[in-house]
């Protein structure tokens, strides 16, 4: 046997449900849920999300409510049905519940009632509870494509002002680094069977070893490989991504057992900009696949003239920068120091590469030109040892000199 | 700890070593938390008591260990610490065991820096494989201290020799000594300032040279004592002159990591760079053809884990130094001058720079340039490696390396390359190790506290103080 009020409750509790579900139907979202169950209790109703940012409140006209139920709730005490309540002005009692998908908490519903609540309404605050964790678990799925297509457009080159990016990032919830750097990765000869396991090992790997901490690293995938776009709002994680980049092979040979993998990484290019560190990241791996093989990942500047020689530059504008960015940091050195190492470097190609008369020619003593060798090395950063630097530096200095 | 069959053997072999030096009594040092000596001696017919650990003693009475507590605790000598005290004048010969700290029940005491330093130890094993440290120490002899006013009669400089000055004299006679106790030497000379002089100790396990580091400085001041003059450690005792500095070179693994990968056949380089008829002209000028190509292709052609090493190091360099430099005088060492260390840069040949990471062949070799030689070796030691394990764990990077001067870089460049000033004072070092957990934690709360409570006392005892810098320059003008 039903008794009469217990079923007068349950076809309340019926009707409201019903209501709920016709509102989240239509489209009303948040703000329409949280009035519904304002109007039904005659209560304020604030709804939070689990950041404590403010997403809709209700019932407020002619009643104290606070900017945030934070500071109440801390105070408050919890009961079995994860019901939080918490003391009022005037002995009052307010009631919060959790707004839950599966295990994660997306957000609070805090009820603010003239008198205290009857339990009915707290049934009621229940059921909008459920109905509010549809509704925010639908805008974080939509949240999720809004990022993404903020990323497809920054990488399609779609922004053209820079102000115009931030903004359009900062309304997707999505904090725009300065800068970045992209690392392009890609693993060959995985096993069949475990690709797709091992696919996902090799971007856990690189995400652990290019790890930020100013902002989120964006994962673009394609095929079997990857590009991260790497914040470096600061020289010094531009230098980090790059190390970081240089380590992956290393890191990864240790779990990911017959992987082979090759990357390149672009230069720094300014958020707006973040197309082309892509491009170079892509560049770069295309050529040290090609010219120097598996295994390692080396950066778009250490691959001096090869991007030029790719590309096919196509003016002499093209081939004098190039020159110019090779050879920059030797000539400010030269400046500022009243050294003469572009002149030394550009002596010793023209005497091919013989030091004795090199030193005869700048009537130093050879080991003067030893010093000097070493010094355009470290200054440059690119190995008078190495075949492909020393092409580099031909191609600057003939360059430097064919334009003088 | 040994076995008792180890133990007993150990006991014999130390034993029949004494009796063959004539040693009557043992010394058992032990360090307190600031890294003072400490020493309890008992006669050579107690060793067993002593290695089986029934020596006790009062800890209530050493600062940082269990004050206003009578506690008796237990000392344990570690027997491969074993070496004969340098003889004073005919004098009878000592032993001398350096100890850990156990609490009465026998377990492992917390604030025993020796046994903090064994516990990081142990948990770095597996990330630093064979860690082993080299020590470059640097002091002053003194001809005399008149009003507590140091005054040499040395008038050298670097590398210099002056066959006829009594400190010259007095580091040869340390050096020997030590050497007869069984540290080896790889260095010794005179370092930039009259009066200034530097050791170098031979790469040996960490806790080994944090041992060594402990008696060279014990040995130091006896010897020197000797000759009339006084050997101080302390950073800055003169302020026109050059301070004192305690480098740490840190080696680990057996050689650098191989590549996953196997070189591209397609790139690899020549054998030699040269074009045949080069190398066969500076052949003729005997000049080795490896020399050659070492002075061209000295820089790392890839970046090398051991980066998250010296990642580690900087990551945490401002509290390590609270640690490293323990003293108010220590901050008067780490100016822009005499290529102390100011910032948090690394760099493979800059004098300067807190980090060095040369270029070598074999295992790693990592040089930390800031600490100073009167902290405590055992927790500057500890510190420091507990910053390289957190360096790798955490894959922390350190940036570029710096060519050139730390001391040019400007304001914009600090920002942009990450890097940070040092602590300028002992207050600042202590807030710094306040706000790292890692290096709280590597420390261990007993330690932590009393060493930072120990060093805030002294920090406000030196800042009442009316210095005579202040009266010189303010009696007369205000």
């Amino acid at each position: 046997m039903v008794d009469t009020a217990t079923a007068t409750t349950t076809e309340a509790v019926l009707i409201f449900s019903e209501e709920l579900t016709r509102i989240a139907c239509s489209g009303g979202g948040i703000k329409a849920l949280a009035t519904h169950l304002a109007q039904h209790i005659e209560a304020a109703v604030l709804v939070e999300d689990a950041e404590w940012r403010h997403l809709a409140l209700s019932g407020a006209t002619g009643r104290t409510v606070p900017a945030s139920a934070r500071d109440l709730l801390g105070k408050g005490h919890t009961t079995a049905s994860g019901a939080m309540h918490f003391s009022l002005p005037g002995n009052r009692e307010g009631i919060a519940f959790p707004i839950r998908a599966g295990d994660s908490l997306l957000g609070r519903l805090s009820i603010f009632p003239d008198q205290t609540l009857r339990e009915t309404d707290s049934a009621f605050a229940r059921l909008a509870a459920t109905s509010l964790a549809i509704e925010l678990s639908r805008e974080q799925g939509g949240n999720k494509n809004r990022r993404k297509s903020f990323w497809d457009r920054l990488l399609a080159r779609a922004y053209e002002d820079p102000i115009e990016a931030k903004d359009d990032a900062t309304s997707r919830g999505i904090t725009l680094a300065s800068g970045y750097v992209a690392v392009a990765i890609e693993a060959e000869g995985l096993d069949e069977n475990s690709a797709t396991s091992k696919h996902a090992d090799l971007r856990r790997i690189c995400l652990e070893a290019l790890r930020s901490s100013s902002a989120e690293i964006v994962v673009v995938e394609r095929g079997s490989g990857f590009v991260f776009l790497c914040p470096a709002p600061l020289e010094v994680d531009v230098a980090n991504t790059r190390t970081a980049a240089g380590l992956i092979p290393r890191i990864a040979s240790k779990t990911l057992v017959g992987a082979k993998l090759v990357g390149g990484v672009g230069r720094y290019a300014d958020a707006i900009d973040a197309a082309r560190t892509v491009e170079e990241a892509r560049e770069a791996m295309f050529i040290t696949r090609r010219l120097f093989g598996i295994g390692r990942v080396i950066t778009h500047e250490e691959l001096g003239i090869y991007p030029f020689i790719l590309r096919g530059a196509s003016s002499r504008e093209d081939w004098h920068r190039l020159s110019e960015h090779i050879l920059e940091k030797l000539r400010s050195y030269d400046a500022k120091h009243q050294t003469e190492l572009i002149r030394t470097l550009a002596l010793y190609f023209t005497v091919g590469q013989n030091v004795k008369t090199a030193a005869a020619e700048l009537n130093v003593h050879r080991h003067t030109v030893f010093y000097r060798l070493r010094q355009i090395a470290e200054i440059s950063g690119l190995n008078l040892d190495s075949p492909h630097d020393q092409l580099t530096l031909r191609a600057a200095i003939a360059i430097d000199t064919l334009y003088a | 700890m040994p076995n008792k069959k180890n133990n007993q053997a150990a006991i014999d072999r130390i034993r029949t070593q004494a009796q063959a030096a004539g040693v009557r009594q043992i010394r058992l040092f032990f360090a307190d938390v600031l890294g003072a000596s400490k020493c309890i001696v008992i006669p050579l017919a107690d060793l067993d008591k002593a290695l089986n650990g029934q020596v006790t003693f009062d800890g209530g009475s050493i600062d940082g260990f269990v004050r206003d507590q009578e506690i008796d605790m237990i000392l344990r000598p570690d027997p491969s610490t074993f070496a004969l005290l340098p003889r004073i004048d005919g004098a009878v010969p000592e032993g001398r065991l350096i100890c850990d700290i156990a609490m009465p029940d026998g377990e492992p005491f917390e604030g025993c820096p020796r046994t903090t330093l064994r516990r990081i130890l142990d948990d770095a094993a597996e990330i630093l494989p064979n860690l082993r440290t080299g020590i470059e120490v640097e002091f002053y002899l003194f001809d005399a201290l008149t009003d507590d006013i140091p005054r040499t009669d040395d008038v050298a400089s670097y590398f210099d020799v002056s066959v006829s000055d009594r400190g010259e004299m007095a580091r040869t006679a340390i050096v020997n000594a030590l050497e007869d106790m069984g540290i080896a030497i790889s260095a010794a000379h005179h370092e930039h300032a009259p009066g200034q002089h530097e050791i170098d100790l031979s790469a040996t396990s960490v806790l080994s040279a944090a041992d060594q580091l402990f008696t060279l400085r014990l040995v130091a001041k006896s010897v020197a004592a000797r000759f009339g003059i006084h050997a101080t450690f302390m950073p800055k005792p003169i302020e026109n002159s050059a301070g004192s500095g305690l480098h740490f070179y840190f080696h680990w693994g057996t050689d650098r990591p191989q590549h996953a990968e196997p070189p591209s056949p397609e790139p690899t380089p020549p054998d030699f760079p040269l074009e045949p008829s080069a190398y066969a002209l500076d052949e003729q000028l005997d000049l080795d053809a490896q020399e050659l190509q070492a002075f061209l292709h000295d820089r790392h052609e890839e970046p090398d884990e051991c980066l998250y090493g010296v990642g580690g190091l900087l990551a945490h360099a401002l509290a390590c130094t609270a640690i490293c430099n323990p003293l108010v005088n220590s901050y008067k060492r780490l100016v822009t001058a005499w290529d102390a260390p100011v910032y948090t840069v690394w760099s493979q040949r800059s004098a300067n720079a807190l980090v060095r990471l040369p270029n070598t062949t074999g295992s790693i070799k990592l040089e930390m340039r800031s600490p100073d030689p009167a902290c405590n070796p055992y927790l500057a030691l500890g510190v420091l490696v507990a910053s390289m394990v957190d360096g790798f764990r955490t894959k922390q990077l350190p940036g570029a390396a710096l060519i050139g001067n730390t001391y040019e870089l400007t304001a914009e460049e600090k920002i942009e390359r990450g890097i940070r000033h040092l602590p300028k004072s002992l207050r600042q070092a202590l807030d710094e190790l306040a706000h790292d957990t890692v290096i709280r934690n590597a420390l261990g709360d007993h330690i932590y506290h009393a060493f930072h409570d120990a060093k805030i006392r002294e920090y406000e005892a030196y800042r009442r103080a009316v210095h005579p810098w202040e009266r010189k320059t303010y009696l007369r003008r205000y």
